[in-house]
């Protein structure tokens, strides 16, 4: 059995403002009863400190939509609303409750946990319109994170031999290629917004200690990178790698971005890669139309690992939506059936990126066809960042940012990565699976919206 | 119909204030002439004598924009147009995709009464969540069989296996769900006992054990015997008609249950036999449970140590939740109750809750079907629960195969739950319902959520009546698996008449 994988999370709150759901004003006609104060049990209203007479603006970042304080105050004084700054921020994709959500996990590394039943709508577009599927009564055992089963969550990274090939005396003649391992299906990415460098060095931080990768354009890679190699991809072009032979030559992994010079010459490609130093190579691809196609080439002309980059909402580049644009997850799964098709899907690794913003999205990803994927936003949502999908900027930093102790932003990296780690271990569990490598489109254990649907209710309304 | 048990009295709120709908506003143009205060019937304005400033409005008695085509309308009748009418942004922190504001306003308000709303301006049939129940729609044949509503039963059967136990029939086709002690307070468990005595029904107790309080109504009590097995012991299976087996629960399937350190009071930790402020969380699966047979020698255990009893079968809805339910009828169950993910819990992961197992509506079809094709339908009570948020759910879910279903939330929020989610942490809800810390579990009393919950109760079956009224029907057994009677916005064509105001 594999050494058991633990990430340790510590409650890291951050002395900056994030935004708050609910708003309560409270009225003129308020008569400094206190009744409020007493009602509500989590002490969104006290007193003025300055004149005790008197009740403070109440604390509404705390308020939990209770109601109590509106129905019980003697005078119908207080108002509550849903915050304007909540309902203009994020997005149709990421939504402001996903925001809310992310910040909170990268505080205090929980699984987040509440009462009553789903609120949502029944389904929706991307990964929304899928579910998963458990194991009911006959299964091997599984406690999930409460227990003694082991469930990892490794996946390997590099070339696999489709078969060994033998020599007559039954020596290994195929080459083994080197593979690297790492603990989590989940990469890092840089952003396309600019980053401090201290963020960047705390994210490294983070892939170091959660044994696993951040993806950093090869220029932002200075000397005090240096000594955390181990756990960067530099991302590069590939005319940039004469250029940047000393860096990768350290690297274990490299990125280089699919051109046309990449596509047609891969194995010209390696070859040169190889001459530096023992580097695996990652190809980047953009999700545009007919993606499946240019992945298949690539992993015909031996590809170790290639990674799709769909937008930041997950969906197809440069094409408008409603064109039919699709979601990774419909991307994932044909590039998947693609490969599967011309037996190539065994020998090479596939990554998805773009539109992952919660755990289960890396789950579900995965059970589409990916081996794994990478993240970006949600690490910056962690950090107080904000997404707004109706602007020019789409992320925005919170200011003071930079000048908090890098191990503080380092430690909410950990304590997300802590909380979907947990996550993707109850969706594993209740599916009975027990090494994340077995996740790849394993499309039984997803229930797809558009099937089920029409099965159910097409079958029997359709006429 | 009602049995005689069934009184139906007021029950209003314990609030001062209900959550408001329209907001009324006053503007400093107002002179304070009074006339909207003798104007509006509701007592929306309020002017106190020897006062010569007009009180604010109260929100919540305002009827809306109805009151547009009333001659009584303040707005119009003010001589300073002082007043103007709106929704009220409070509305909008109330409810969710699931149970919309209309929806808990209107469960509210037959809670109070014991009827559907009068009101016209709720939507409290279906919720906003665009799939499943929400677009499935009934089509009432144009010349129904005619047939008086006294004529009409709404009683279930629930052992059709001709094994010489008991047939438990019910009043009508709706019982309460697992709600443990620990997960609610005491006078929300023994409120719905009460209740389903009242309504010749049921409830569970869910895994937390079987308080002493719940005695008067064993005849009512289903024992829950879950994966914890917390508090169950032999005696607790031997004194009811009806025991469950718990595998697993929609909103959190292949989790075991949880229950937070900070709800495990004293009193709780006494039932369950544990450590008082521990975490404690049920093991998933039934660690003696891993086939058919496995599950067979549970259910002769149960039948052995009560010669008596009906046993339910609990599972979630997996994609072979309809193995599962034929497998649970040749392993001896009398009910099979699926629950769907989309279902209420005290407390559990978000992301179990959103994503794993399907929702209900595919589940009721698919283990209808799949028990017809196996020949052994008319052998088994199909109960559904996990979603069931109205009279309506409740009937679409027997035109699509079960034979009743269990509700939880409903009856939550008929004892005023907000939906706030909070139940889970810290002390519990701050409403006292989904709570055993010592001063909010005394926020009512057992006689007010009896009320409550028998008068919710009643206004269902009222609007059950009226619909098998409208199909013809003199039985809600006849509308088992009538998928004929509805239709699909998505699927059906649109010329079929729809209605959903019944
Ligand atoms: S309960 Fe109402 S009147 Fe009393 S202090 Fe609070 S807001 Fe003011
Ligand atoms: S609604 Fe509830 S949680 Fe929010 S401020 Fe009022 S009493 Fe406190
Ligand atoms: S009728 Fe108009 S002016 Fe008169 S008290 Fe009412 S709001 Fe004020
Ligand atoms: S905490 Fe909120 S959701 Fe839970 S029972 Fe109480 S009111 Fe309902």
């Amino acid at each position: 059995m594999p050494k058991k994988y633990h990430i340790h999370p510590k409650a890291t709150p951050l002395e900056l403002d994030y935004f708050f759901k609910f708003k309560i004003v409270r009225g003129e006609n308020c008569i400094n009863c206190g009744k409020c104060t007493k009602v509500c049990i989590y002490q969104a209203h006290k007193r003025s400190e300055a004149d005790p007479r008197i009740m403070a603006d109440p604390n509404t970042v705390v308020c939990k939509n209770c109601f109590r304080c509106i129905q019980e105050c003697p005078r119908g004084a207080l108002e509550k609303s849903l915050d304007k700054v909540y309902l203009n921020t994020g997005g149709a994709y990421w939504k402001p409750d996903m925001l809310l959500t992310l910040y909170k996990q990268s505080e205090d590394g929980n699984v987040p946990v509440s009462g009553a039943g789903y609120r949502g709508p029944f389904t929706g577009t991307g990964f929304d319109s899928m579910w998963t599927d458990m194991s009911e009564i006959v299964r091997p055992t599984r406690d999930g994170i409460h227990g003694r089963e082991y469930i990892s969550t490794s996946i390997d990274l590099g070339r696999r031999l489709n078969h060994l090939v033998f020599g007559a005396e039954g020596q290994l003649i195929s080459k083994v290629p080197d593979t690297v391992e790492i603990s989590l299906p989940i990469m890092f990415d840089t952003p396309a917004e600019k980053l401090s460098s201290s963020i960047k060095l705390a994210m490294v931080k983070a892939a170091a200690e959660l044994n696993t990768f951040v993806i950093i354009p090869v220029a932002d890679i200075t000397a005090e990178f240096e000594k955390h190699s181990d756990n960067i991809i530099p991302r590069m072009t590939a005319s940039e790698i004469d250029t940047h032979k000393e860096i990768i030559k350290k690297a274990r992994i490299v990125s280089v971005d699919c051109d046309n010079s990449v596509l047609n010459g891969l194995a010209d490609l390696k070859d040169k890669i190889k001459k530096i130093g023992n580097a695996l190579c990652i190809i980047r691809v953009p999700a545009v139309k007919d993606v499946e196609y240019t992945v298949n080439k690539l992993a015909h002309d031996g590809a170790e690992i290639i990674h799709v980059v769909a937008d930041y909402r997950g969906q197809e580049i440069n094409s408008p939506a409603g064109s039919g644009s699709r979601h990774l997850k419909d991307i994932i799964r044909s590039v998947h059936l693609r490969l599967v098709e011309d037996k190539l899907r065994d020998e090479v690794i596939i990554m998805a990126s773009g539109g992952i913003a919660l755990a289960e999205h890396v789950t579900k990803a995965m059970l589409c066809g990916a081996d794994l994927t990478a993240i970006d936003l949600p690490l910056m949502v962690g950090l107080g960042g904000r997404i707004y999908e109706e602007q020019k900027q789409i992320l925005v930093l919170p200011e003071g940012l930079s000048k908090l102790p890098n191990s503080v932003i380092t430690q909410r990296m950990v304590n997300l990565m802590a909380a979907w780690h947990s996550q993707i271990l109850e969706m594993m569990g209740a599916m009975g699976i027990r090494e994340a490598r077995r996740l790849r489109g394993e499309s039984g254990r997803a229930i797809f919206f558009e099937e089920i649907d029409r099965d159910t209710f097409g079958k029997l309304f359709l006429k | 119909m009602k049995p005689s048990t069934v009184n139906i009295k007021l029950a209003p709120s314990r609030f001062k204030h209900q959550v408001p709908k329209y907001k009324v506003t006053r503007s400093d143009a107002c002179i304070n002439c009074g006339t909207c205060a003798k104007t509006c019937p509701y007592g929306v304005h309020e002017r106190v004598e020897g006062h010569n400033k007009i009180k604010p409005p109260i929100n919540y008695k305002c009827i809306g924009f109805e009151c547009q085509s009333k001659d009584f309308y303040c707005v119009a009748k003010c001589p300073q147009k002082a007043l103007s009418l709106s929704l009220n942004p409070m509305y909008a922190t109330l409810g969710d995709f699931r149970w919309t504001a209309d929806m808990i306003t209107g469960t509210w308000i037959m809670a109070e009464t014991g009827a559907p709303p009068e009101r016209k301006d709720l939507e409290y049939n279906v919720g906003n969540s665009g799939g499943g129940f929400d677009k499935l729609r009934f089509k009432f044949p144009a010349h129904p069989k005619k047939v008086n509503k006294s004529e009409i039963s709404t009683e279930i059967p629930l052992n059709r296996r001709n094994d010489g136990r008991a047939n438990v029939v019910i009043s009508t086709p709706v019982y309460g769900g697992g709600m443990s002690f620990g997960s609610v307070s005491l006078p929300t468990m023994t409120g719905k006992a009460h209740n389903a005595t009242n309504w010749n029904t049921f409830t569970c107790t869910g895994e937390g054990g079987f308080p002493d309080n719940l005695l008067p109504y064993n005849d009512h009590v289903i024992t829950q015997v879950a994966t914890g097995l917390f508090g169950v012991r032999e005696e607790t299976i031997q004194r009811v008609k009806i025991v469950e087996f718990k595998y697993a629960q929609g909103a959190k399937p292949g989790l075991g249950g949880h229950l937070l350190g900070e709800k495990n009071t004293e009193s709780v930790a006494k039932m369950r036999e544990a450590v008082k402020g521990t975490s404690l969380f049920s093991p998933f699966p039934f660690h003696s449970v891993y086939s058919i047979e496995d599950h067979k020698k549970h259910i002769d255990w149960i039948k052995e140590i009560n010669p008596h009893a009906l046993v339910s079968v609990k599972v979630s809805t997996p994609n072979d939740v309809d193995m599962v339910a034929v497998g649970s009828y040749y392993a001896g169950a009398h009910i099979i109750h699926i629950d769907g993910g989309y279902g209420g819990t005290g407390a559990a992961p978000d992301i179990a809750k959103k994503n794993i197992a399907m929702p209900i509506e595919y589940a009721i079809t698919k283990v209808h079907n799949f028990l017809k094709d196996e020949g052994v339908r008319e052998g088994i009570t199909l109960i559904a629960s996990g979603g069931i948020r109205s009279a309506h759910d409740l009937v679409k879910a027997i035109c699509l195969g079960a034979d009743g279903a269990v509700i939880g939330t409903a009856e939550m929020v008929s004892l005023e739950c907000v939906r706030c989610g909070n139940c889970e942490s810290g002390r519990g809800c701050a409403r006292g319902i989904a709570s055993t810390d010592s001063e909010l579990a005394d926020l009512f009393n057992e006689a007010w959520a009896t009320q409550r919950l028998t008068n919710m109760y009643n206004a269902w079956n009222l609007q059950l009546v009226d619909l098998l009224q409208k199909f013809g029907m003199k039985s809600v057994r006849e509308l088992v698996g009538r998928t004929d009677l509805l239709t699909h916005i998505d699927y059906s064509s649109q010329e079929t008449e729809s209605d959903h105001n019944g």
